[in-house]
């Protein structure tokens, strides 16, 4: 096993920006789970490993949204976490991205979502203090310094997720010699863990789209959708 | 009115000074934090302003004062506000109001408008822009994220920049222009959008992995994920952890697929 720090520091650096754009900085859904993850895949040379991991958790974390001062599981930390991991570890085992990658890293790693939570609630004690900076600079009519204080709340954002992100791609690279220990039988059942999970995934989306008869509306599009397909397969075309 | 008209320099705002209010906007949620929420944020963003239509000194630092005491909406809602505080705080410089007009501008606004952006922005647009998107990804690949970015920010931006000049120019009478955007309405139709996408997904992902994977056990496998889905749901109204419902689906799935 050779570790790739080229990727593990391009990981780190994907990781920061959006966790800064999360809620920091403009909130253009770079950091949503689609995005953000099919970008780390690209940038670790692994497209088809993040927009995998991405769709799932786009659908898991379909629902979630920060209200108020109520803090959801941090979806961007997952995504680029588990996406870098899933990246590093088809780069180690050099035989290409399989959903069995894809399931293992996403079981391995969506624990980040509650940890990133956390992580939130410690750096507001951190905004706080600079809250508290700022009113006593204002007082003390020192404006231009009381005013920096709002951007010195960006950093640790970029330092500390961009540090957890790396540590994933890292441990990616470690995974490599578990993967390749696993017997073929558990391989294709993680391999079916995949569209599983992402069915689990598209019902909780079904259930956080908050529309009034969500059911009704995932049900008839389920059932639209599976006899195109099985009509399709019938006839013989793709 | 404690800001007397013989303190003002110049009342109204180049554009340069207005645009740059509203990138700094962009910023203000960089110290969110419990206490003030984004009130560190707002003063930042209108901090440009202030400079301009007060001299250095008590006018200034009672105006920055202001606005570092309670703020919190939704942040790109929060455009509105930061432009009907320019419109204030010109009027005030200017000496035609208190400064009491701007703190009860932003408090009485404030909580309406999180209430509309929450809705429309997070628990509408988002969903449905990324149900619609991942549902799109088996067709379009990485395409799907183009999209994604494209189709959400097109009402995101627009809307913001929308809404920062609604509030620059018509103040307190931006309530009613708001209200006739309808976002509400709007907002109902894309959760279905949402629900429909997501349920779609979840039976292309079941049937095309089970046609793909061949054998005489896919066609089981396939209806055992979609099964799976269906059970998700129920599981997850009753309040079950996701996490618990993912691992659930997973550990049973890898199971089937080893033994099948």
């Amino acid at each position: 096993m050779s570790v790739g720090w080229t990727q593990v520091a391009l990981a780190g650096l994907w990781g920061g920006v959006v966790a800064v754009e999360r809620k920091a900085f403009l909130q253009a859904m770079l950091a949503r789970p689609l995005v953000a993850a099919t970008f780390m895949g690209g940038l670790l040379g692994d497209v088809a490993s993040g927009l995998a991991v991405g769709m799932l958790l786009e659908l898991f974390y379909l629902g979630t949204a920060n209200l108020g001062a109520a803090l959801p599981d941090n979806d961007t930390l997952v995504a680029t976490g588990t996406s870098a991991a899933a990246a590093t570890l088809t780069l180690a085992t050099g035989a290409g991205s399989t959903p069995a990658i894809w399931s293992l890293s996403v079981l391995v790693f969506i624990g980040l979502g509650r940890v990133g939570r956390r992580m939130d609630r410690l750096m507001e004690g951190y905004s706080a203090r600079l809250a508290r900076v700022a009113l006593s600079s204002a007082e003390k009519g020192n404006l231009q310094r009381a005013m920096r204080q709002n951007l010195w709340g960006i950093w640790p954002h970029f330092f500390l997720y961009g540090s957890v992100t790396a540590a994933c791609a890292l441990a990616g690279f470690f995974l490599e010699p578990l993967m390749v220990a696993l017997p073929n039988r558990l391989v294709r059942g993680l391999a079916w863990a995949y569209p599983a999970m992402a069915s689990v995934a598209a019902a909780i989306a079904a259930q956080g789209s908050h529309a009034k008869r969500a059911p009704l509306y995932a049900g008839l599009a389920a059932a639209v959708v599976t006899a195109v397909l099985v009509l399709l397969n019938r006839q013989g075309l793709p | 009115m404690s800001t007397s008209a013989a303190t003002v320099r110049d009342a109204s705002l180049p554009a340069h000074v207005l645009l740059r209010v509203f990138l700094r906007s962009l910023f203000l949620q960089a110290s969110w934090n419990p206490k003030g929420m984004q009130n560190l944020g707002l003063a930042y963003a209108v901090y440009p302003a202030l400079e301009r239509l007060y001299p250095a000194g008590p006018a200034r630092e009672e105006a920055v004062r202001r606005h570092l005491v309670f703020f919190n909406t939704h942040p790109y809602v929060a455009a509105a506000i930061v432009g009907g505080v320019v419109n204030h705080e010109q009027r005030i410089a200017r000496g035609e109001e208190s400064p009491d007009r701007v703190v009860a501008f932003k408090a009485a606004l404030m909580g309406p408008l999180a209430a509309l952006g929450d809705g429309f922005f997070w628990l509408s647009l988002k969903p449905a822009v990324g149900a619609v998107c991942a549902t799109l990804v088996p067709l379009l690949g990485v395409w799907a994220v183009a999209l994604f970015l494209v189709l959400y920010n097109l009402v995101h931006v627009l809307l913001r920049v929308r809404l920062y000049w609604l509030g620059l120019f018509l103040g307190d009478r931006l309530v009613e222009a708001v209200a006739r955007v309808n976002l509400p309405t709007k907002g109902a139709r894309l959760r279905a959008v949402a629900a429909a996408s997501a349920g779609g997904l979840a039976a292309w992902l079941a049937v095309s992995f089970g046609a793909a994977a061949g054998g005489e056990g896919a066609p089981f496998l396939a209806a055992g994920c979609l099964a799976l889905g269906i059970a998700s749901y129920v599981l997850v109204t009753r309040r079950v952890p996701n996490y618990v419902v993912l691992y659930l689906a997973a550990g049973l799935a890898c199971a089937a697929g080893a033994f099948l």
